[in-house]
């Protein structure tokens, strides 16, 4: 993972919950987040737990940013590319809607970054490989950046078995094959994790902060 | 097609275009906005119309249109949108057209906010539209509810040549669920639509029309006595409830939608301390499944009704209720959504609970 990394995906692939995880386990100095389709569940209003673990939460400025779905982010959101020894983590917005965001950075081609696509294979419009190489081309079309890893987050909530995370895996290393992007990081929930797991790229165990005990 | 994980919004699209909807007309809204986004694309990929309307008042109006020609339509919004279509809702039932609505409820009154919320219990129930009227209103509280309720609506709508209302709040709209789009629909006899304003082929010399002007103040009676009627049947026929823990409950929560989600976690954590408490989860709000209420053991003391609003379907428990239990109020507005403990709270501390 490079200093700053950026997760895109199609929308409901986890990249919130991912960002949150991924952000604590690398311990990095800020969580951007860039969401400006979605008007629930998005990673600034986890804004507490980002502060135990020292992390800073950059987003949007406006009063009432937690409860507004205004296309608007702070212009705070520049600060790691002008500090290089700060580690960071963009959380892009669904689709290639949430990627035209990565644009605004085209001026700072210079600095080497990370674009990680978020891949659940149970959401209907990543379910096959072609589906996903298609949004693979249209983020990097609309955002400008190439996508250099993925990431396999195949879940099905609270009813995901090992063998669903498996069969993710299969679809998804289709894609690598074809596109030569490693899949850096395998999601598993924290319930199903062990230590003797196999899967591909790094075992990222997750904890959800998002969903609610009652949900 | 096996298991997949769905947003709520999307899924009732989904679900929309299963139970076979050849026309959607709306405008956007948050937090529904996945409906139209979704039908965008799919209903223009499978020959099937999507309009995204000037206003609320002309997609309702479209709604009116389309439905009169026979065809299963539907539209969705959020609160203020849903108020701006009243009138042509009030128009589509007086006409005994079937279409579905979609309402995901937010904050309010006024444009509120767009945190969930369960404050348009009225708007569903008692209408903002004029005259005698009901909706069939169902109000599911989980994405697959959602979606086997919206399969079935639009053969109920055509059954009872009615509108349906499926309500559900702005967070069944946003999260995700696993979910099967497969589980099987009630069968109905559906009649043909002979009132549908299709031309006069099968019927030559008589033009079907899509009216609800009466200007004889007999003949508006009779159609009253005639919706009435339907009323009462859809009453019989339709009411959906189910209990929850209800073997011999101290107390009974009744509950709705996300909100009774929340109760369910709180029945747990109250049954590890010893307290047995049931609930009645309305699935349709109209009809409102008084009949429930009997089930509750005499010796119960009490009934706590649990809310994201300032108390709405607390009338219907009342009503239903008659007089027979205490009656206690828990209500969380403006987009809080309370967590478990504070409904275990609220039982322990019934007492100062209790409305009426």
């Amino acid at each position: 993972m490079k200093n700053i990394t950026f997760l895109t995906g199609y929308y409901g692939s986890g990249k919130s919950e991912l960002a949150i995880n991924l952000a604590i386990k690398e311990q990095v100095d800020y969580v951007v987040d860039l969401d400006v389709v979605n008007p629930y569940f998005r990673t600034r209003e986890q804004e507490k737990i980002f502060n135990e673990y020292g992390i800073e939460v950059i987003s949007s400025d406006l009063d009432y940013k937690m409860h507004i779905d205004m296309p608007y982010i702070s212009a705070r959101v520049f600060i790691p590319f002008h500090n290089n020894e700060k580690r960071a983590i963009y959380d892009l917005g669904g689709n290639d809607v949430g990627a035209k965001l990565l644009r605004q950075f085209e001026d700072y081609n210079d600095v080497d970054i990370d674009l990680y696509l978020v891949i659940n294979v149970y959401r209907e419009e990543s379910n096959t490989k072609e589906k996903i190489i298609q949004l693979i081309n249209k983020i990097e079309g609309i955002g400008g950046f190439k996508v250099t890893g993925l990431i396999n987050n195949s879940n099905l909530l609270r009813e995901t078995t090992l063998e669903d995370i498996l069969y993710g895996e299969k679809t998804i290393s289709e894609v690598s094959k074809e596109t030569k992007l490693p899949i850096v990081y395998t999601a598993v929930w924290e319930n199903l994790f062990a230590d003797n797991l196999v899967f591909q790229g790094e075992i990222l165990k997750l904890k959800l902060y998002f969903r609610k005990n009652w949900l | 097609m096996a298991k997949v994980l769905m947003k709520g919004n999307e899924a009732i699209a989904l679900a929309a275009i299963k139970g076979g909807a050849d026309a959607f007309y709306g405008y956007p809204i948050t937090p529904q906005n996945e409906i139209p986004e979704y039908l965008s694309k799919h209903m223009l990929a499978n020959g099937k119309v999507f309009l995204q309307a000037e206003s609320e008042v002309s997609a309702i109006n479209m709604v009116y249109g389309a439905a009169g020609a026979g065809k299963r339509v539907m539209t969705s919004s959020s609160s203020p949108g849903i108020a701006l279509k009243q009138e042509g809702i009030s128009y589509i039932t007086a006409a005994e057209l079937p279409c579905l609505i979609v309402s995901v409820m937010r904050g309010g009154p006024g444009l509120g906010s767009i945190q969930p919320s369960q404050g348009d219990y009225y708007q569903a129930t008692r209408g903002g539209g004029n005259g005698d009227y009901h909706l069939i209103v169902f109000a599911p509280e989980s994405i697959q509810e959602t979606i086997d309720v919206i399969k079935e609506s639009f053969d109920i709508a055509d059954y009872y040549r009615n509108p349906v209302m499926v309500l559900v709040d702005g967070l069944i709209g946003q999260m995700m669920e696993s979910v099967d789009f497969d589980r099987p629909v009630r069968e109905r006899f559906l009649p043909n639509k002979d009132w549908a304003t299709t031309g006069t082929k099968d019927h030559p010399g008589r033009r079907n029309v899509a009216n609800s002007l009466y200007l004889d103040p007999q003949a508006l009676e009779n159609h009253n006595i005639h919706l009435n009627e339907k009323y009462k049947l859809i009453k019989k026929n339709e009411t959906k409830f189910e209990l929850v823990n209800f073997d011999n409950p101290e107390y009974v929560i009744v509950a709705y939608g996300t909100m009774a989600r929340i109760c369910r976690s709180a029945i747990e954590m109250l049954k590890k301390e010893g307290i047995e408490v049931g609930m009645i989860r309305p699935i349709t709000l109209f009809p409102y499944p008084e009949k429930a209420f009997d089930q509750i053991p005499a010796n119960a003391k009490g009934i706590l009704t649990c809310e994201l609003s300032m108390g709405q379907m607390l009338d219907d428990v009342l009503i239903a209720n008659n007089g027979r239990h205490k009656v206690g109020f828990f209500g969380r507005a403006g987009g809080m959504l309370p967590d478990p403990e504070e409904i275990v709270a609220a039982i322990k501390n019934f007492n100062e609970r209790v409305v009426k």
